[in-house]
């Protein structure tokens, strides 16, 4: 149209770099790996597709039994952690209403966040040890304790939910914290006026003005819980056998150990699947809720 | 970000009645035994959140005989730092046995490359998408959006050979550098939020004065930008430190950062497991974010809300 | 000094006109302000000279150069601003200075610049402060200097003065008016404050939703408002508008209001001998009317009509008539004004050859 001014170029010039990034590191990256899920690459990718059983590498995963534990392990995990927003909430009101202490209690909550996850599973894997950790000890002061999570393949996965929700709780603490400070005073005075008692006033009023930072923490723990790599990793590496198996796990699996290229392809691609499945309701949800909100 | 110090502001504003009614505060002086019950929660919670870093530390202190005794509580009968040498300078990691020096100091070698990356990188593009005339920036804008959310083991393959071609796969350049594009996304929207807060006539003001979008970012913008700096320094220290997956995926033998090595030490068992060496180690790992967190502690948390909330 | 027009503008936003073909020349020299109320397109226009915003269509002309495709700092202009957007992170001097940055000026040059408008604007012992540290009248000075210093031709200001208080607003709307007798440059200045417009400008330009109401001189916008946008926006309190009719006959025009009252229009310059019959709007000024129960020698009606209230400011004051069951405003001395009660009756004249007519289909002026 008229003639190009320098002001409108500069700024589209210093967007290239990041737009290249993400074209090619994502976009690029995403839809190379989406193609060689449907090719039969293994160790090396091959980019020939073999149109007749172009979904090949799908079947296999979905009769793998160690996908469907990666499946079944990555629901117990998300139920689990959600203990982890629980228990934020409740960590917050009672900080929020009593105001003493609150900055120590912040951050005590709040130190295992600043520390890796590999860190973190190494603790807890020394606490859980059956023979010199928390066991003994309590055994040794007369209580018949079953502390040997790690060893048995169905309590394994609590000890990896115990440490991701230690290390999280503090987190979605201080996202309640902030969501409870959203929240007029004057709804607690007038309660008080009106003598509605604390738990109700909680249940009716509170946890429903706070649904939009409820929304968001579950949206980041779902997130997390699709990521979750690192805990695994550092408490059990994947076992007892396969039993502490999500999907990322199996994924980097599948592509480092197992060198197959196609094969991790299209669990990376089911791992994309599940996040959005996750992602866009929720993210649709709010925008509804915000927009519905907007008029007010 | 900015959400968090309203409230904060709002919940100053909540002390003042209370304060300007001298007889209620009176009243209210003695503790309730509601308040006692809360705090009293409180503190068992908080003391089941220090167990660990208690375990920890008094383990990293403890000889191996005392360990075998089965007393994971107990204090150090002889506090030693024989586990602290011995996994700084001879802990082994695969078949190297030079200790966790080696993995620091990668550490250290991966963190300020990715971090002036990653900064550098996100805050031009938050700059220029907040306060320049861009016409797909929106587009743009949902798709760093989705990019946030996108799991790493999708793009993990392409960025290996990526990376490889660059010649930088296996090395602590190739670590930062997928730190910092994996980063980019996320960094861009905070930045963005940060400066759509600038005044639009404060930017008019600039562009009828100069005109130049560098001149105004290094002389009006980046000097303006101070807080939010800190802000994500914090959350990207900790979370290059703490990263594992981009380290032990791109790291190969000679660019591991120290979160490999500690994952290597505890999770390789030939052997007798040393917990004492293991704590030390783990402990060795946390404490560079440690002292991040307890010396800027409301900065982080403000860092990790401002990573967490974002559009 | 140049002038500046604008010729044939289009702004749309989507499918959303904001300007249509807007047409407006300032002389050299000119102390234009576009006053309007919010959202009448007079940011937009400035926006669009100062060069933040871009036409859609038309032609920008500063003297003799086509600046409609040229960058904001190329234009030649200077702005200030609402809230004065002065550089946080930087001091006074650091704010002027970057004023300068677009020029390719020597420093010493920077700096006798610097010094002369810190001078003229009396901010010298602030230059090594931080805008933190300055008050709002002390901000506006310095916000006033950034665009001095470029010592261009044409100064642009928009709504500088809204965030001072009172006082300050009414020193520093001398000192503006000060400095532009002294500098002799063209001035395009955004308003929605008439008194501001008034005092300042050598031109007006009436705007609402996003047309030219009229352009003139303060005096012709006061006196003879081009239509009754113009005639109900300008003045305070505002003119008074009533229906009538007109009543021609060979050698007198009067109109007849609603209530009866008989308007002699003697003296009314008519762009065109107007039909018998026709409807009309009347506006009369508050202030054209004489002292409370007192005959003028030259009335063109006399009202007769209870009081319904007073307002006073100080220096006059305001009585509002009841006239079929609206208000007339009329302007009193403050002294006369605390002996009219309210439900007493008042007999006020109306001074002959001050009245405006407009026609009540189109609104135009007659």
């Amino acid at each position: 149209m008229k003639t190009m001014r320098w002001s409108r170029i500069s700024p589209q010039a210093a967007l290239i770099p990041a737009v290249a990034v993400t074209l090619v590191a994502f976009v690029g990256s995403i839809l190379w790996t989406l193609y060689l899920s449907f090719t039969r690459s293994r160790r090396l990718p091959e980019y020939d597709i073999d149109w007749s059983e172009w979904g090949r590498q799908y079947d296999r995963l979905f009769k793998d039994a160690g996908w469907e534990i990666s499946l079944r392990n990555l629901i117990i995990l998300g139920l689990g952690s959600a203990l982890a927003i629980v228990f934020g909430f409740i960590l917050a009101a009672m900080i929020d209403k009593e105001k003493r202490g609150e900055s120590l209690f912040r951050t005590v909550f709040l130190y295992p966040l600043a520390v890796s996850l590999i860190v973190t599973g190494a603790a807890w894997r020394w606490i859980l040890n059956p023979t010199l950790g928390a066991q003994a000890f309590l055994r040794g002061l007369g209580w018949e304790v079953d502390f040997n999570w790690l060893a048995q393949p169905d309590t394994a996965m609590y000890a990896i939910i115990l440490a991701s929700v230690w290390q999280s709780a503090g987190f979605y603490m201080a996202l309640m914290l902030a969501g409870l400070k959203g929240i007029n005073s004057e709804i607690w005075s007038a309660a008080k006026l009106d003598g509605v008692p604390l738990w109700r006033l909680y249940l009716e009023i509170v946890i429903p003005m706070m649904k939009f930072t409820f929304i968001t923490c579950a949206i980041l723990l779902s997130l997390g819980v699709i990521k979750a790599y690192d805990v695994v990793v550092a408490m059990t590496n994947g076992g007892p056998g396969q039993s502490t198996w999500v999907p990322a796990y199996f994924t980097i699996n599948a592509l480092s150990a197992k060198s197959n290229l196609g094969y991790a392809s299209a669990a990376a691609v089911m791992m994309l699947i599940i996040t959005l499945i996750v992602f866009l309701p929720l993210v649709a949800l709010t925008a509804w809720q915000q927009r519905k909100g907007a008029p007010r | 970000m900015s959400q968090m110090s309203a409230s904060e502001r709002a919940a100053g504003a909540t002390e003042v009645p209370v304060a300007r009614a001298p007889y209620f505060v009176r009243k209210k002086k003695g503790i309730s035994p509601q308040s006692i019950a809360i705090i009293v929660f409180l503190s068992m919670c908080a003391l089941f959140f220090c167990i660990p870093l208690y375990v920890v530390v008094v383990t990293s202190f403890k000889s191996m005989d005392q360990i075998r005794e089965g007393a994971i509580f107990a204090l150090p009968q002889i506090w030693t730092l024989d586990a602290w040498d011995h996994a700084w300078n001879k802990a082994c990691s695969g078949i190297n046995c030079h200790g966790l020096k080696v993995g620091f100091w990668n550490s250290v070698m991966i963190l300020f490359p990715s971090l002036i990356l990653s900064i550098a990188l996100s805050m031009v593009t938050g700059y220029a998408l907040a306060l320049w005339n861009v016409r797909w920036a929106g587009a743009f804008l949902f798709l760093l959006f989705i990019c946030a959310f996108v799991p790493f083991q999708i793009i993990m393959y392409p960025l290996i050979v990526m990376t490889s071609s660059m010649k930088v796969y296996g090395t602590i350049w190739g670590v930062a550098i997928v730190h910092a594009v994996l980063a980019m996304p996320v960094l861009t929207l905070i930045f963005r939020n940060y400066y759509k807060d600038i005044p639009q006539e404060i930017m008019s003001a600039a562009v009828m004065d100069s005109g130049s979008f560098w001149k105004i970012f290094f002389e009006i913008i980046l000097p303006m930008s101070g807080n939010i700096l800190i802000v994500i320094l914090i959350l990207q220290i900790t979370s290059i430190w703490n990263d594992y997956l981009i380290g032990v995926t791109f790291g190969g033998l000679n660019g591991q950062p120290m979160t490999v090595n500690l994952a290597n030490l505890v999770t390789i068992s030939t052997g007798t497991t040393n917990y004492a060496h293991n704590m030390a180690a783990a402990l060795l790992t946390a404490i560079p974010p440690l002292v991040v967190y307890f010396v800027v502690g409301k900065l982080f948390v403000q860092g990790v809300t401002a990573g967490a909330i974002k559009g | 000094m140049p002038t500046v027009s604008f010729e044939h503008i289009v702004k749309s936003y989507g499918s959303m006109t904001v300007l249509n073909d807007l047409n407006l020349s300032v002389d050299d020299g000119d102390f234009l302000v576009l006053l309007g109320p919010s959202g009448c397109g007079k940011t937009t226009l400035l926006n669009l000279l100062a060069g933040l915003l871009e036409v859609s269509d038309g032609r920008i002309m500063i003297g003799d150069r086509d600046v409609t495709d040229l960058d904001p700092k190329d234009r030649g202009l200077a702005m200030v601003f609402q809230s004065y957007a002065l550089y946080p992170t930087k001091t006074v001097h650091g704010n002027l200075k970057f004023g300068l940055s677009a020029s390719k000026l020597p420093r010493d040059e920077i700096e006798k610049r610097i010094a002369w408008a810190a001078r003229l604007l009396q901010i010298e012992p602030l230059l090594n402060r931080k805008p933190g540290q300055l008050s709002g009248g002390q901000r506006q000075r310095v916000a006033i200097g950034r665009a001095l210093v470029k010592n261009v031709g044409v100064f642009l200001f928009d709504e500088p003065l809204s965030n001072l208080d009172a006082k300050l607003r009414t020193e520093m709307r001398l000192e503006i008016k000060k400095l532009h007798d002294e500098l002799k440059s063209t001035i395009v200045y955004v308003t929605h404050d008439q008194i501001e417009a008034m005092t300042m400008a050598t031109r007006i330009a009436v705007m609402d939703g996003g047309v030219i109401q009229q352009f003139g001189t303060p005096d012709e916008i006061y006196e003879r408002p081009a239509n009754l946008f113009v005639a109900g926006f300008i003045g305070s309190p505002a003119m008074n508008l009533r229906e009538a009719t007109l009543n021609v006959s060979n050698d007198r025009i009067t109109a007849q209001l609603a209530s009866g009252v008989v308007l002699d229009l003697e003296g009314y310059d008519f762009a065109e001998t107007p039909r018998n019959g026709t409807k009309v709007i009347v506006g009369l000024r508050p202030e054209h009317f004489g002292a409370p129960d007192v005959r003028e020698a030259k009335a063109a009606a006399t009202f007769t009509l209870p009081v319904q209230y007073t307002e006073r400011t100080g220096s006059d004051a305001t009585v509002y008539l009841k006239l079929d069951n609206q208000l007339l405003a009329l302007r009193v001395a403050p002294d006369a004004a605390s002996r009219l009660k309210p439900g007493t009756s008042v007999s006020v004249d109306f001074l002959s050859g001050k009245a405006n007519l407009f026609d009540a289909q189109t609104g135009r002026r007659m």
